[in-house]
């Protein structure tokens, strides 16, 4: 028998506390027999539920007609006998087909409603992905770069292989990995639409082949499992405020035998001389400021374990601390600067902290600066660096 | 996007991506057939396009549907063939398979109603009802949804040729 064959295609379950009922997979049966038990388990959900009954198709990736039908069937039919009941179809902008389908059914019966639940679901990550942080991004990855480039073959990178980079952002990263290693395909994934247009124009104008840029929610990817020989997610667990759901997805999405690789920071552990206890004050602060908007900007030494318990065996850890004499201390500056803007410029305003605070919080960032920028002085910013092999 | 072509009678010419052919006994045997093929030829095509994974769902899903159509010929001999070409944006479809004389008939009226200007009518009629979805809802919805254009054409022998141009790759969800 093909190992196809065995796969599970399909899942539908209820959870009756949501009161939702969700369907996801490939959904392509021959006859409606087929069906059998997930019609009755929506039959069923249908006539226990109150108020609103949630039917959840954001990982639905393939319903063809005949499902279609039968499902509909069963929804238009209760909206008929039960004029007291709403539906809600939640779908996933990503899939591409759901909210079009089954937003036909609102046109047939006003008490179904069809929602596309999109990516509003990171808390704080709107603070990094406006377009003005754009340069900035650039200018990080071309400091981190400079360690990465030798760091990477240590953790799986070679010719040849086929990697996908999630939460990709502006794509530079990608394009760099394309030019060194030349692996023989890589899917960038990022769920910032602007981001991904300026990586596509960015690789248009370039004329860089072999990089396929596409929408999706990292942590419930359309991607098939067990693809990659290698899947990096760089600076981003730190930014979501469930980072074990997008380590599950890098996991299902990485071959048995290939590894997971991250990178993340601890930001208190930022550095500079002259001025080190300002500078070390403000980075602590940071850390609380990004605690409060739920993401872990400390995360780096702790991606053993995250590692480890995402189910990654072999796993290997390093650090490295971008300097401000890797290369034109001006970078690391501009760097600071941006920092400065968004973490006391934006977040901790939003936060509501006094002027008093954003004064002396801002001196850190000026005080890291200007070590970066003295000619005695010396700037750090250390990143973690770790991967896990996932097991045959 | 390269240079355009035109042929002789205007249309834009659609460069042949890939084609696969297979006996239609062998192809009716097994109905995850349909879904193989239009899994492979959808992941296949979709790698040069501006977001891959979404235009190769997409394309799965559109193109499932018309092989899921082929699948319930009545007619047991010939081959099937699939043919995949693009022009800019627009991909086409062209699925080459053996039918009955009734069932030319029907896919040529079929085809002549998705031109029609009471697709959607028919399409929402079709889903709020109570029978299961013919082939020629099938056809109604790749208009309705995916943006299609359909037409037939003539085909060796007992054959009938669906041509199928799906421009996925500026569609709005």
């Amino acid at each position: 028998m093909n190992p196809y064959d065995l796969l599970p295609r399909f899942k539908a379950q209820y959870d009756a506390n949501n009161q939702e009922f969700s369907i996801s997979g490939v959904v392509r049966p021959q006859a409606i027999d087929e069906l059998g038990p997930s019609i009755a388990l929506l039959r069923d959900a249908i006539g226990r539920v109150r108020g609103v009954l949630y039917v959840n198709v954001r990982r639905l990736t393939q319903m063809n007609n005949a499902a279609f039908h039968a499902f509909s069937r069963i929804i238009l039919d209760a909206c008929r006998a039960r004029p007291d009941l709403k539906f809600i179809v939640i779908t996933s902008s990503v899939v591409g087909w759901t909210s079009r389908k089954f937003g036909r059914l609102s046109g047939i019966e006003p008490n179904i409603t069809v929602e596309e639940y999109d990516s509003e679901f990171y808390p704080g990550q709107g603070f990094l992905e406006e377009g003005g942080f754009v340069p900035i991004l650039r200018t990080q990855t071309k400091m981190t770069w400079r360690h990465e480039r030798a760091i990477l073959p240590r953790h799986g990178m070679r010719p040849g292989i086929v990697m996908a980079d999630i939460c990709c952002g502006i794509g530079d990263f990608a394009v760099l990995v394309q030019k060194e290693f030349q692996p023989s395909r890589i899917v960038a994934l990022d769920h910032s639409r602007s981001s991904l247009a300026y990586a596509r124009n960015v690789a248009a104008e370039f004329d860089i082949k072999g990089i396929e840029y596409t929408y999706g929610d990292a942590s419930e990817m359309l991607l098939e499992e067990n693809q990659f020989d290698l899947v990096t997610c760089r600076h981003s667990l730190q930014v979501f405020n469930k980072p074990e759901l997008i380590l599950r997805e890098l996991f299902r999405i990485c071959k048995p035998g290939g590894r997971v690789y991250i990178t993340n920071e601890k930001n208190s552990h930022c550095l500079g001389e002259p001025r080190a206890d300002s500078i070390q004050w403000t980075y602590n602060e940071v850390a609380k400021l990004w605690a409060h908007f739920q993401m872990d900007i400390e995360l780096g030494p702790k991606s053993k374990r995250y590692l480890t318990e995402a189910g990654l065996e072999d796993i290997r850890v390093e650090s490295f601390m971008v300097t401000n004499h890797d290369g034109d201390p001006q970078d690391f500056a501009d760097v600071i600067a941006a920092w400065e803007n968004v973490y006391a410029g934006e977040m901790a305003t939003k936060r509501g902290d006094t002027p008093a605070f954003i004064r002396r919080f801002r001196q850190g960032f000026q005080d890291h600066i200007f070590a970066a920028l003295h000619s005695k002085g010396y700037a750090g910013w250390p990143i973690w660096v770790a991967s896990g092999r996932k097991p045959l | 996007m390269g240079t355009v072509h035109h042929d002789l009678a205007g249309e834009p010419s659609f460069e042949p991506m890939i084609q696969i052919d297979m006996e239609i006994k062998a192809f009716v045997s097994a109905w995850k057939h349909c879904d193989y093929v239009s899994t492979y030829m959808a992941r296949m095509i979709s790698q040069n396009r501006s977001d891959s994974v979404r235009h190769s769902n997409l394309f799965s899903s559109a193109f499932n549907e018309l092989l899921e159509v082929a699948f319930r010929t009545r007619h047991a001999d010939g081959e099937l063939a699939c043919r995949v070409s693009r022009h800019g944006a627009t991909d086409r479809i062209e699925l080459t398979f053996p039918c009955v004389p009734e069932e030319r008939q029907f896919y040529e009226q079929a085809v002549s109603l998705v031109a029609g200007s009471e697709v959607r009518e028919r399409y929402l009629n079709s889903v709020s009802g109570d029978l299961a979805p013919s082939r020629e809802v099938v056809l109604l919805e790749l208009a309705i949804d995916y943006n299609a254009t359909l037409r037939v054409e003539e085909a060796d022998g007992d054959a009938i040729k669906l041509v199928v141009d799906l421009p996925l790759e500026g569609l709005q969800n």
